[in-house]
C-alpha cells in the first residue's frame, strides 16, 4: 500500500486465542486469504474491518493495530 | 461482512474437502464454483500464474492478428480458413485460461460485490483501472490505424465487413477479460494455511 505502513499483531493474538486463519476470516466475514494479506502487512484493512479485529479479540485497536513498529516483548523491561 | 458473510466462508472451507462426486450432487452457484480448488497445479504458484496470464494476452493477440488478416487477406486467397484456422486455436487457449483465472483469484472479476469481502473490491478496482488504460491505449491505437488506412488510399476506402466483425470481436473480448488478466498477473502468493 504504498507509504502507508500498518503493523500489526494478528499472528501472536491468534496464536494466544488458538485461533486458525480460517475461522477468524469467517467470523469476521472476510476470505481467509484477506487475513493472510493483513498479517503480512500486504493490505491495511479499513476502519471498520480494523474496529472488528479489535473487537473480536476483545482488545483495544492499538493493541492489534499501530503506525510503528511494536517493540520486542521483554525490551521495555527497565533494569 | 455479517454472519452470512462468514457463514458462506466456512462452506467454501468444506467444500474444498469434498470429492467430485459429491461436488455432482450439490447444487452449486457461481460463487461456489469459483472457490473449488480445480486443478490447483496451474496456479499454485505466481509463476505458473503469469504463465496463465501470458496465455490469456496470447489469445488475445490471436483475435487481434485474426482481424488484421480479416482486413488484409482476400477470401479467394484461402484467407477464410486462415481466419477459422486462427479463431479455433484462439477459442483452445482461451476458454481453459480463462476458466483457470477465474479459479485462481478465486472470482475476484466475475463475481458480484456481494460476495467479495474490502480486500477483493479495492483489488478489483485497481485490476480494471490497469486494463481500462490499456484498452484506452488500444482504442487510439485502432483510431491511429484508421486514419492512416483512409489518407493512403484514394477516395472511399471500404473496409470489409468481416474485419470489422472480427475487430468488434477483439475489442469485446479485450474488454471482457483484460481485467481477469491484469487481476492474476498481480496476484502474490497466499500464505500457506494453518495446520489445523
Amino acid at each position: 500500500m504504498g507509504a502507508e505502513e500498518v503493523y500489526n499483531r494478528i499472528p501472536m493474538l491468534r496464536a494466544e486465542r488458538g485461533v486458525s486463519r480460517k475461522e477468524l476470516a469467517a467470523a469476521l466475514g472476510v476470505h481467509y486469504q484477506t487475513i493472510g494479506y493483513l498479517e503480512r502487512g500486504e493490505y491495511s484493512p479499513s476502519l471498520y474491518l480494523a474496529l472488528r479485529i479489535a473487537e473480536y479479540f476483545e482488545v483495544p485497536l492499538e493493541v492489534v493495530f499501530a503506525l510503528k513498529p511494536f517493540p520486542r516483548l521483554g525490551s521495555e523491561v527497565k533494569r | 461482512m455479517s454472519e452470512r458473510e462468514g457463514a458462506r466462508q466456512v462452506r467454501w472451507a468444506e467444500l474444498k474437502k469434498m470429492s467430485w462426486s459429491e461436488y455432482r450432487q450439490m447444487n452449486l452457484s457461481r460463487a461456489d464454483i469459483m472457490q473449488l480448488d480445480m486443478l490447483p497445479g496451474w496456479y499454485a504458484t505466481r509463476k505458473r500464474r503469469r504463465w496463465l496470464a501470458g496465455a490469456g494476452m496470447f489469445s488475445l493477440a490471436l483475435q487481434w492478428i485474426n482481424a488484421a488478416v480479416s482486413w488484409a487477406a482476400e477470401p479467394d486467397d484461402g484467407g477464410n480458413w486462415i481466419i477459422l484456422t486462427l479463431l479455433a486455436v484462439m477459442m483452445v487457449i482461451y476458454l481453459p485460461a480463462v476458466t483457470l483465472m477465474n479459479i485462481a483469484t478465486r472470482g475476484l472479476v466475475e463475481l458480484t460485490e456481494r460476495h467479495l469481502d474490502e480486500r477483493q473490491v479495492g483489488e478489483r478496482l485497481r485490476a480494471t483501472t490497469i486494463a481500462h488504460r490499456i484498452t484506452t491505449g488500444l482504442l487510439a491505437a485502432c483510431f491511429v490505424t484508421a486514419v492512416v488506412a483512409g489518407v493512403g488510399g484514394e477516395g472511399d476506402y471500404v473496409v470489409p465487413e468481416r474485419a470489422v466483425i472480427m475487430l468488434i470481436v477483439a475489442l469485446a473480448m479485450t474488454h471482457l477479460v483484460l481485467p481477469l488478466i491484469v487481476s492474476t498477473w498481480r496476484l502474490p502468493d497466499p500464505l500457506p494455511d494453518d495446520e489445523e
